[in-house]
C-alpha cells in the first residue's frame, strides 16, 4: 500500500508540514519512488535526482542522532530554553530530520548514535528526547 | 570571452559605522572608481549588495548610490545571495565586462547591523537557513556551522586548541589590517576562556557582527590600457549552489557548493591547486577555515586542522590562509564580504598590505560562501 494512503490529509504545504508536527503529532516527508530518497523537507522534485513525483510518506518517529550542538545563545524563538541541543537525526525507516532537544543542557549529555524519539505535542518545531529519557517514551 | 580586470578596489574599516550604509557605500565606491584611475562616468553597470538594507528602511539602493556618484542614469541592481553576496554581484559583473555588455562595472557591498540588538542581528542571521526546516527548530546560525563542527570532530578527533589555532592567526593578521574591526592580537587562553556559544564553538571561533562597505571595480583589458594600478586578472569567476537543509546532504564533513565551486573556478582557469600562492577563504566560524582548506581541494579531508597548528596557514607558511584576517577578526558585513576578500588579494598584489604581505604572491584565490553553504562563490586572481 503507497504510503500516502496512511496520511489522514495531503501535506502539500510547508504549513501542513508544520501543522503535521504540532496538531496531530505526525512527522510528515515525501519519498521519491525514482531515486527512493526520503526527506523531510518540503519541495515538488526530489532534491537527490530531481524528479517531479514525490509521494507523501509517513516518517518513522525513532532514530539516531548524526550531530547536534547544545546552544547556550538560543534562537529569538527558543529564548526561555536554553541551553538545549539543536539535532540532525536519521530516522529508523530512512530519512533525516531536524529538531531541538530541551532536556539535553550539556554536550556532554548527548552523543552521536543516541537514540531519540519524536515528542509530540510541544511547541515550537520538531521536539525530540532521549530514548533514555522520559517522557514520551513508549 | 573578453580578459577582465580589478583595476580599484576599496574597503572602509569594519567594526560600527556612525553613516548609514547608502553613505558607506557611495564613498568606498567613489575610492575604488578613483583608485582605478577612471571616473564614476566610466561606469556602465552597479552591482550592489546589502541583504539588511531594510533595517535601515532602505531598499532599492543601487540608484541611491549611482545618483550620489553623479551617474543617476546607470543601470544597477540589487543582489543577493547572504554572505556571499558581493562576491555574486563581482560574479555579474565579470560576465557583464568578460561579455562585452559594458566595459567597466562597480561592485559594491555593504552592510550596517550595529542598530539592531544582538537577538534581532542573530535573528536576521538565522533567516539565510531555512526558516521552515531550521530557524523554526531551534537552529541558530552559530549552532548550524557548530553542527558541522560536531560531525567533523566526530570523524576527526582534535582538542579544542585546533580551532584556537585558526582564531589565534587571524587575530594575528587582522592586527596588522587597518581595515579590520579587531586589531589585536589574542592567545590561546583567551580563546579557550571564552563563553561556549553553540558547543563546540566558542564566542572567539565567531565572527562578530560587523558594519562595513567594500567596492571593486571590474573592467575589460581593452577598456583599460595603460592601468594605474597592478590589476588583478580574473582568472576564473565560478558559483554553485547546494541543497541547504543539513537534513538532505549525503555527508556533513564539508560544504558541497564548495567543492563544486573550487572545480569550476579551475577547469576554467586551467591551474591546479599548487599554482595558488594564498587564499582568503570563508572563515565565519574556525571550523569553517578547516571545512573550506579541504573543501577547496588543498588539502585531504581531515588535515587542515594540523596544518593550521603546524603553521602551514601563517603568511610566511606554505599556504598562507586569510591574511586580511578573514571574516573572523577583520569582520564580517554580511554583504561586504565577498568585495572585501578582493580588497585584500588587491592590497597584497598593490604593495598596499603592509605589515601583512604575503611574500611573493603571483595567484590568489578568494572563496565566499552565502550562509550554511546553499551558495558558493570562488574567484581566481593572477598578477599580468
Amino acid at each position: 500500500m503507497p504510503a500516502s494512503d496512511q496520511l489522514p490529509s495531503a501535506s502539500h504545504t510547508i504549513q501542513e508540514f508544520v501543522h503535521g508536527y504540532e496538531e496531530d503529532h505526525r512527522l510528515r516527508g515525501f519519498r521519491c519512488p525514482n531515486c527512493g530518497l526520503v526527506t523531510a523537507t518540503w519541495g515538488l522534485a526530489c532534491p537527490r535526482c530531481g524528479k517531479a513525483d514525490l509521494e507523501e510518506t509517513a516518517l518513522s518517529e525513532r532514530g539516531s542522532v548524526v550531530a547536534f550542538t547544545v546552544l547556550s545563545v538560543p534562537g529569538d524563538e527558543f529564548l526561555n530554553d536554553a541551553p538545549y541541543a539543536y539535532v540532525v537525526v536519521e530516522l529508523d525507516g530512512g530519512g533525516r530530520i531536524t529538531g531541538w532537544m530541551p532536556a539535553v543542557k550539556s554536550e556532554r549529555n548527548l552523543a552521536i548514535g543516541d537514540r531519540v524519539h519524536f515528542v509530540p505535542g510541544y511547541k515550537p518545531g520538531v521536539q525530540f528526547a532521549k530514548d533514555a529519557d522520559a517522557p514520551g517514551v513508549g | 570571452m573578453r580578459e577582465a580586470w580589478v583595476v580599484g578596489a576599496a574597503s572602509n574599516r569594519f567594526g560600527k559605522m556612525k553613516e548609514t550604509g547608502r553613505e558607506a557605500a557611495t564613498r568606498v565606491s567613489l575610492e575604488a572608481i578613483r583608485q582605478a584611475g577612471l571616473e564614476p562616468k566610466d561606469i556602465g553597470y552597479t552591482f550592489v549588495s546589502n541583504c539588511f538594507g531594510l533595517t535601515e528602511k532602505q531598499g532599492h539602493v543601487g540608484p541611491l548610490i549611482n545618483g550620489g556618484l553623479g551617474i543617476p542614469d546607470v543601470p544597477s541592481c540589487t543582489i543577493e545571495s547572504a554572505c556571499s553576496s558581493s562576491s555574486a554581484g563581482l560574479h555579474e559583473a565579470f560576465v557583464h565586462v568578460a561579455g562585452g555588455f559594458t566595459d567597466a562595472a562597480l561592485v559594491v557591498g555593504v552592510e550596517k547591523l550595529s542598530h539592531l540588538d544582538t537577538l534581532t542581528a542573530t535573528s536576521y542571521f538565522a533567516e539565510a537557513a531555512d526558516y521552515a526546516f531550521e530557524t523554526k527548530n531551534g537552529a541558530t546560525f552559530p549552532g548550524l556551522y557548530a553542527t558541522l563542527a560536531n560531525a567533523y570532530q566526530k570523524a576527526f578527533p582534535m582538542k579544542p586548541e585546533v580551532l584556537g589555532a585558526v582564531a589565534i592567526k587571524n587575530h594575528a593578521n587582522a592586527a596588522r589590517n587597518p581595515h579590520a574591526q579587531f586589531q589585536k592580537e589574542i592567545t590561546m587562553e583567551t580563546y579557550l576562556n571564552s563563553p561556549m556559544i553553540a558547543s563546540p564553538l566558542r564566542l572567539f571561533d565567531c565572527c562578530p557582527f560587523s558594519d562595513g562597505a567594500a567596492a571593486v571595480v571590474v573592467a575589460a583589458k581593452e577598456f583599460v590600457k595603460q592601468p594605474v594600478t597592478e590589476p588583478l586578472v580574473i582568472r576564473a569567476s565560478a558559483r554553485a549552489g547546494s541543497i541547504t537543509e543539513m537534513q538532505d546532504r549525503p555527508d556533513l564533513l564539508g560544504l558541497p557548493a564548495s567543492r563544486t565551486a573550487a572545480d569550476k573556478a579551475f577547469r576554467q582557469a586551467g591551474m591546479d591547486r599548487k599554482q595558488i600562492d594564498f587564499v582568503e577563504v570563508h572563515d565565519c566560524f574556525t571550523i569553517a577555515e578547516l571545512l573550506a582548506l579541504e573543501d577547496l581541494g588543498f588539502l585531504p579531508r581531515g588535515t587542515a586542522g594540523k596544518a593550521e597548528v603546524d603553521g602551514v596557514t601563517a603568511r610566511d607558511g606554505r599556504l598562507p590562509v586569510n591574511p586580511s584576517g578573514g571574516l573572523k577578526a577583520k569582520g564580517h558585513p554580511v554583504s561586504a564580504t565577498g568585495a572585501s576578500q578582493v580588497v585584500e588579494i588587491f592590497e597584497q598584489f598593490n604593495g598596499l598590505a603592509k605589515g601583512r604581505e604575503v611574500p611573493r604572491a603571483e595567484t590568489a584565490l578568494a572563496h565566499n560562501v552565502g550562509a550554511t553553504g546553499g551558495s558558493c562563490s570562488v574567484h581566481i586572481f593572477s598578477r599580468r
